[in-house]
């Protein structure tokens, strides 16, 4: 975001110079210095480029509306990037309050395609109140609302989209075991053109790739760059810089290059693994031919064999124009309560007015009497449970009937922490000598011991020690060495892509002859893709079955670790880890027992000492759709998701201060870690909104309800196939070897602990004298002060 | 509720988090945090009411369960200046005054160094660490001592259990060869994992149940 707001701010310059305009161009994120900040104070320049938490900082400042009620236009450039988040649901209050001020504000929204361009629009400007209620009708937006419209590009984009043929289709592993298979064919790609994007999923991945281009290409060093959202800023600005100038030959990225930073040298993007959706394929694939009238090209790199599938089915999908949609966030009551205190900080806010402007937003349009009364008494009294507690404000209504918050430091904290993105608790990576190279989790530094060697930001390091959340390190000797792991950027298969490939499978298995008994399935592949996994799939079809698009298909074997159940509703993982400890919980009931739960985006596996009978279930309801929330809420995974998510909410609602990195630590007294505060309002205040808000997010946003609900209604109505295999077919394996797990048992918590072995520490030699105090776990620390 | 043997004494380590001491009838709590949630509320956090009275509720558990005739604090009693809001002292002191017999000791930790004494009021003898009694060292912050096995807590440890594909994080008694640590007794307060060392006694709180692992 920071590298798409510079790179805006040169080109309206360079604009502005061109058309000799009297005009100057400013940069406000929190990158902007304190006295470019004192400049702007004084007088704004004619054009301000910023972001969401940035605008939303200056509707703090006293005089806010002095300053900006004479703003004519707001141009919110990549709004896609913010519709499905709450930084959308942000810009939405700031536009909302913009056009109190100034209700002929012009409202200009850009966006790459969506399957919801209507839907964005709409939350940009929004439409009319349909039907206002008598007693607070807010106002539409003058001069809007009934004047708007969606601008389309005048030519479609050309994109070229192939897939790279494995060098050996027989031995491409079935799994994903990310191997660098393909290295050689990326390399030749990279040497035959300009300027090369190699696009990955995850930034372990990104770190093993660049780290085997140039063990090929030694001769590459200092014209190849890596570009992760882990890496120092520094680091990353160089890698920018030189795409641009066209210094690189290569660069390989995570989605930080995804946003629209114009890269004109580069000629061709390849993206290794899956690109898991359509959206997400073609704004990589338009990082090349950036230019106008100049072909995009594409190359998928699967990493094993059923990313050729999905290859193929993104490239479908995407010519039949099938492109995901970005579902906006519902009026999330924590930012709400972020925008209160904000404007309480700065001009104050009365009440019904501020209850109309909110509900001016179409995120807040549906916004309940209740909701909007437990909010204000959240920010002011704390809310329910803290009613008896006079000594707590922190906003106050003032004898003029305006909220404002009067204590300075309360203000000043909460100045620091607008904003919705949560930061994981990083250790920074610093040479002895001095220079930054950005940061990795706590956790992965917790298990490091001295002397360890260890990948990160393309060189090869040695871990010396930990000191002040920075991890000391300096050149390492070659030899073997680990790549960290980071947590979270992996996005599930969408529904699009997923449809294509049930789409594809289903036309394998149609048979293209007139004689169905002689010939093959599959023997004429309608993509080139399909080729590749041609020997997969007739294994898979030989053993058990490759499905029809209409049918669901169950597998039963056992292995030495015991029963396993395989379901394949091609879904996509988040709606799988759903569905997966939905039956876990439904089959626990029938019989006391211990689940395994793997999922990937195909499937899931249900791994148990005991077998299931799984007929006589499946036939009393096991996949029906009845009861299906509370069984979904009553699966021992909901709490513990609900905990997770609530990291995201305790820090919107200002629950858990997060400093910046850096920056000296103060308010120790009031650290705590969003789990630990979880379990204190799950507890002492479960009715609180907030606790059903992360519940309500976790079904949507992490199990993907909705999708869900759709996924189980299929099932339901297919017919099931249900084959006992007798090992692990070429569809099971992958889900089998997914490293993702998760358990779900019905057995005490004692009776688990008696199983379990606690885990010791290695590094230190049993007959030592005195024991020493263990390395603090991950996010430990900060409940301790 | 389970019988151990440290620095040759019994001690019966309770879910309640605290461990009793039968031979001086004296019961041991690390890292109480009295008034946490009101130094959040102090500074705008809003934290719900209830974890002071449920820590008053679970020492009043502890006391009826072993019969203590002394409550030693090691460490960490109050949380912070901000914390000593009227509500939640008026509460501690009305839970004293209906128990005017019990001894109460504080062993002073970094939190109290801040925090200041507890009110006089209270009748609490307040110490600073390396205090011997019988077999024991009265400590907050642990490390090995001279003259006795130390008791401590400060560090909140928790242990990782893990096995058949799961790992659980629970908070355990952790006792070494010469000082111990207990687990934190205060309801609004986390932990942070420990790796003992083979040889190390280590007891979990699994809900109900206190359970030995090593």
């Amino acid at each position: 975001m920071r590298a798409l707001v510079a790179d805006t701010k040169l080109s309206l310059e360079r604009a502005v110079e061109g058309l000799g305009l009297p005009w100057t161009i400013g940069l406000r994120t929190g990158d902007t210095s304190s006295a470019e900040r004192a400049k702007q104070a004084r007088r704004l320049p004619s054009a301000l480029v910023t972001t969401p938490e940035s605008l939303s900082l200056l509707l703090s400042d006293a005089a806010a509306s002095e300053k900006l009620s004479d703003l004519r236009l707001v141009v919110v450039d990549e709004w896609h990037e913010l519709l499905g988040s709450k930084r959308g649901v942000m810009t939405e209050l700031a536009l909302a309050r913009l056009r109190r001020w100034n209700p002929r504000l012009r409202t200009w929204g850009l966006s790459a395609t969506l399957g919801n361009i209507e839907e964005a629009l709409e939350r940009l400007i929004p439409s009319p109140r349909p039907s206002p209620t008598p007693r607070s009708a807010p106002r539409a937006p003058e001069g809007e609302g009934g004047h708007r419209r969606i601008v389309r590009g005048a030519s479609d984009k050309q994109i070229v989209m192939d897939t790279f043929a494995p060098p050996e289709a027989e031995r491409f592993p079935w799994a994903g075991h990310v191997g660098l298979a393909m290295l050689e064919r990326v390399i030749e790609a990279i040497d035959g053109a300009r300027s090369t994007l190699v696009f990955t999923n995850v930034r372990s991945s990104a770190e093993a790739w660049y780290q085997g281009i140039l063990e090929a290409r030694p001769d590459w060093a200092g014209i190849i760059g890596l570009h992760h959202g882990s890496l120092d800023a520094d680091v990353r600005r160089w890698v920018e810089e030189g795409l641009k100038e066209g210094r690189l030959k290569a660069v390989v990225a995570t989605s930080s290059l995804d946003l629209g930073v114009d890269f004109s040298p580069v000629d061709r993007v390849l993206q290794i693994g899956s690109p898991k959706g359509v959206a997400r394929l073609l704004q990589r694939a338009g990082r090349s031919g950036h230019a106008p009238g100049q072909v995009s090209r594409v190359t998928c790199v699967p990493s094993h064999a059923l990313e050729f599938v999905e290859a193929a089915a993104v490239r479908r999908a995407a010519r039949a124009g099938r492109v995901e949609a970005r579902q906006p966030v519902d009026r999330p009551l924590d930012l709400l309560t972020q925008h209160l205190v904000t404007i309480a900080v700065g001009e104050g806010f009365e009440a019904e007015a501020m209850k109309a402007e909110v509900r001016s937003t179409r995120a807040y349009r549906e916004l309940s009497e209740a909701e909007w009364q437990w909010a204000l008494d959240f920010v002011t009294r704390g809310g329910e449970a803290l009613r008896a507690y006079p000594e707590y404000h922190k906003v106050e209504r003032g004898e003029d009937g305006i909220y404002r918050v009067k204590e300075p430091a309360i203000a000043r904290r909460h100045r620091m922490s607008i904003g919705t993105i949560v930061s994981d608790a990083a250790v920074n990576v610093q040479y002895m000598r001095g220079k930054r190279l950005g940061n990795v989790e706590e956790s992965f530094v917790a298990r490091l011991s001295p002397g360890d060697a260890f990948v990160f930001a393309g060189s090869l390091l040695e871990f010396i020690r930990v000191e002040n959340m920075t991890a000391y390190v300096r050149p390492g000797k070659p030899g073997s060495a680990v790549i960290p792991r980071w947590d979270g950027g992996r996005c599930p298969l969408s529904n699009e892509v997923a449809d294509s490939i049930r789409e594809l499978l289903e036309e394998w298995t149609q048979k293209p002859g007139s004689d169905p008994k002689r010939d093959e399935p599959g023997s004429d592949p309608t993509e080139p893709e399909m080729k590749v996994v041609a020997r997969l799939l007739k294994l898979q079809h030989a053993w058990s079955r490759v499905p029809r698009a209409g049918e669901m298909l169950v597998e039963q074997t056992q292995t030495r670790e015991g029963h396993h159940i395989f379901f394949y509703p091609f879904a996509g993982r988040s709606v799988h880890l759903g569905l997966s400890a939905l039956l876990a919980h439904r089959l626990g009931r029938t019989r006391a027992a211990t689940f395994s739960l793997a999922f990937t985006d195909y499937g899931f596996e249900l791994l148990s000492r005991e077998r299931f009978e799984l007929l006589p279930l499946l036939k009393d309801g096991l996949l029906a759709s009845g009861n299906l929330l509370d069984d979904m809420l009553a699966s021992l995974n909901a709490a513990e998701l609900s905990k997770r998510q609530f990291r995201e909410i305790a820090r919107v609602a200002g629950l858990v201060y997060q400093g910046y990195p850096g920056q000296p630590k103060t308010n120790r007294q009031v650290q705590a870690t969003s789990g630990l505060i979880w379990e204190v309002f799950a507890r002492w205040d479960p009715a609180n909104p907030l606790l059903g808000q992360a519940e309500r997010e976790v079904l949507e946003r992490q199990l993907e309800y909705s999708r869900l609900t759709g996924a189980l209604a299929r099932i339901g109505e297919a017919p099931v196939l249900l084959r006992q295999t007798h090992k692990p077919t070429p569809f099971a394996f992958p889900i089998m070897v997914s490293r993702f797990r998760e358990k779900l048992t019905s057995e005490k918590l004692a009776d688990r602990v008696r199983r379990m072995q606690l885990e010791f520490d290695r590094a230190v030699a049993p007959d030592e004298p005195a024991p020493a105090i263990g390395k603090p776990g991950p996010g430990a620390q900060l409940d301790l002060l | 509720m389970i019988e151990c043997t440290v620095a040759g004494e019994t001690l019966v380590l309770l879910p309640e988090k605290a461990a009793y001491w039968p031979g001086k009838k004296a019961l041991f709590v690390a890292d109480f945090h009295l008034g946490k949630a009101a130094s959040f509320r102090k500074l705008g956090v809003p934290m719900p009411a209830g974890t002071t009275r449920e820590n008053i509720d679970r020492l009043e558990r502890a006391l009826a369960r072993t019969r203590a005739r002394r409550v030693i604090f090691l460490g960490d009693f109050l949380h912070s200046a901000e914390g000593r809001a009227a509500r939640t002292l008026e509460r501690f002191g009305a839970w004293r005054a209906a128990r005017p017999a019990i001894e109460l000791t504080l062993v002073r930790g970094n939190h109290d160094a801040r925090a200041g004494d507890p009110p006089g009021g209270w009748g609490m003898r307040c110490i600073d660490a390396g205090e011997a009694l019988g077999a024991f060292v009265l400590n907050h912050v642990p490390g090995a001592v001279r003259g006795g096995y130390a008791l401590a807590g400060h560090i909140h440890p928790s242990v990782r259990l893990s096995g058949e594909g799961e790992s659980l994080r629970l908070p355990c008694f952790w006792f070494g060869t010469r000082y111990g640590v207990l687990p934190a007794f205060g309801a609004f307060t986390g932990t942070a994992e420990v790796r003992p060392r083979r040889g190390d006694q280590v007891y979990v709180i699994a809900e109900e149940e206190v359970l030995k692992v090593g």
